[in-house]
């Protein structure tokens, strides 16, 4: 048990089904989700916002069981206090443009039940400051930049410090720096809490995440660490001066070389293999692999 | 006083337990504003300077109060509810405009009336028609993932649900109730008549909340207000009278309604956490 009463499962799901209408959106997810950093990568409509929508209580599963914190969200007095542990960033988490930065803050910490006028205002501070936001304080939502409001979105998620982070894409619109800092802030987190994020971003996921799951139309291809990942295009990357005959999977690198990832081309030389090397080839190949 | 001089430690220490006077004071603040080897000198407590910087922080970056939260505070709600209902999307500006435009036409539209001298009444039946259906539309905007910009963030609070919704909708109502009252003297015809939109407005606003619980406040508001609508359209134009739907029969009736769905609200309040969304056991 750690600081935040954490066992090393903090979040249990299992068998999990969700549709929308026709669409199978999960089918049968299991997962168990430990303190630290988790990266959940998948092309769109994988069902990464599917699922971190149900662990955020703010979607119900069709089927299967879903514990956080040892609680059961479909039990309303349980849900409230699963809400209670939970910092959610939201892949649209909308905003209301007459609101300041501050205000808007505010406004969450009262539904996160921080009644305390001046507490509430020292802990709207705290957030703004970790998201680097304390001198648009006073500035209104709509006159801050894209990079600016995702991170007020993800200062809303801080607030209370929750032992249960879930971010949904949270460095798009980010620039270079901002998304440094945002690894560093994020790896911090997730020394002490358990931390799920959702990204099409592979050097994210190589960044920070000890561990990935790779998601392929509703259930995990993969579920490793990134060097893990990385390791399932072992021998299937290569670079080569020549363009390789279709249909394998190349791009044209800055150095005017080719990389190919699958069969060697013809002259290729074998390369060292990224995470999104790995990734690329996973979504190629639907097999399940576990590393 | 010149650069060489620096308070003894007894003076420093005096100072810092508040026993000098006015002249010592300021003589030792305006030395260690420029001697950072005394500054370091005077002892202090860490936690009453965290406070202190915490409440002028709190003077210089806390927002305004909006207008709506400082009424609410003045009427004894807490600071953190008026805070919250200040940013209700149904109280804003627009929605409150709406509604004085609604009154405005509807008490026009009563004196505009040319009454007929055997139903007298009839005029007031524009304004009784449109007054309960007015906190309606708050209703069906104080709550939803297609109403409020914030909702999903909202929706994964422990606020959110029942607690957010009633609080919503019950300061919706207590708004459009005050604006509707100003209004009601204005009217022609007896005062008592020209209120009996109060008790259809009542059970109008529940029952929507209890058929909240099982669909949407917005297509549960839209329901009843349409079937409202029709009733009393239905009532004006096929009926002999064209009030009935207000008699004290049908007073009573709306008393009843407002009470038994407001008790099935409070039964059912767990499934206003549901939005889109059916919460079932998953056991």
């Amino acid at each position: 048990m750690e600081k935040h009463g954490l066992t090393d499962a903090a979040v249990s799901v299992r068998d999990v089904n969700r549709r929308f209408g026709r669409k199978t959106v999960l089918e049968r997810f299991s997962v168990e989700l430990g303190r630290g950093v988790t990266g959940l990568l998948g092309p769109n409509g994988a069902g990464k916002t599917t699922l971190l929508r149900i662990l955020a209580t703010t979607l119900a599963p069709d089927a299967g069981e879903v514990r956080t914190f040892g609680l059961d969200p479909s039990d309303p007095a349980q849900r409230t206090e699963v809400r209670r542990r939970l910092g959610y960033l939201p892949q649209d988490p909308g905003y209301y443009p007459h609101f300041t930065a501050f205000e808007l803050v505010e406004y969450v910490a009262i539904l996160k039940e921080l009644t305390g006028r001046r507490e509430r205002h020292r802990e709207v501070r705290r957030v703004l400051a970790e998201t680097d936001l304390s001198g648009a304080a006073k500035t209104k939502v709509r006159k801050l930049s894209g990079g600016m409001r995702q991170r007020l979105a993800l200062a809303q998620a801080l607030l209370g410090d929750p032992a249960l982070l879930i971010l949904d894409e949270p460095t798009v619109g980010l620039d270079p720096e901002q998304r440094m800092r945002f690894r560093a802030l994020v790896s911090r987190l997730g020394e002490s809490r358990t931390v799920l994020l959702s990204t099409h971003q592979t050097e994210d996921v190589a960044a920070l995440c000890e561990r990935v799951i790779v998601m392929r139309e509703g259930r995990a291809v993969f579920d490793g660490t990134p060097s893990g990942l990385a390791s399932v295009a072992s021998g299937q990357v290569w670079l080569s001066e020549s363009a390789p005959p279709a249909p394998v999977l190349f791009w044209r690198t800055s150095d005017g070389r080719y990389r190919t990832l699958g069969a060697a081309p013809p002259g290729g030389l074998s390369a060292d293999p990224g995470v999104e090397d790995g990734y690329l080839l996973l979504l190629g190949n639907a097999a399940e692999v576990s590393a | 006083m010149n650069a060489q001089w620096h308070p003894s430690g007894d003076l420093i220490t005096r100072y810092a337990a508040g026993r000098l006077d006015s002249v010592q004071v300021m003589s030792v603040e305006s030395h260690i504003a420029r001697c950072p080897r005394c500054r370091t000198a005077v002892p202090y407590d860490e936690g009453w300077l965290e406070s202190s910087w915490d409440g002028i922080a709190d003077v210089v970056d806390a927002p305004r109060t909006r207008p709506l939260a400082r009424m609410l505070r003045g009427a004894g709600v807490p600071e953190h509810v008026a805070t919250f209902l200040a940013a209700t999307p149904a109280l804003v500006r627009s929605w409150v405009v709406a509604v004085v435009a609604v009154l405005s036409f509807a008490v026009a539209a009563a004196h505009l009336a040319a009454p007929d001298p055997s139903r007298p009444l009839d005029a007031l039946v524009p304004f009784l028609a449109v007054a309960p259906v007015l906190p309606l539309a708050g209703i069906a905007l104080a709550y939803g993932p297609r109403v409020d910009p914030v909702h999903e963030v909202q929706a994964a609070t422990p606020m959110a649900g029942a607690r957010t919704l009633l609080l919503r909708a019950l300061a919706v109502l207590v708004v459009a109730i005050a604006l509707t009252g100003v209004a009601t003297p204005l009217l022609p015809g007896p005062p008592g008549l020209a209120a009996a939109w109060l008790t259809p407005s009542l059970a109008l606003s529940a029952g929507t909340l209890a058929l909240s619980t099982r669909f949407s406040p917005l297509a549960s508001a839209a329901a009843l207000a349409a079937a409202w609508l029709a009733a009393v359209t239905a009532g004006g134009v096929l009926g002999p009278d064209a009030l009935p739907l207000f008699s004290p029969a049908a007073q009573a009736a709306y008393g009843m309604a407002a009470l038994a769905s407001t008790l099935l609200v409070h039964l059912r309040r767990a499934r206003l956490d549901r939005g889109e969304f059916r919460w079932k056991s998953m056991a």
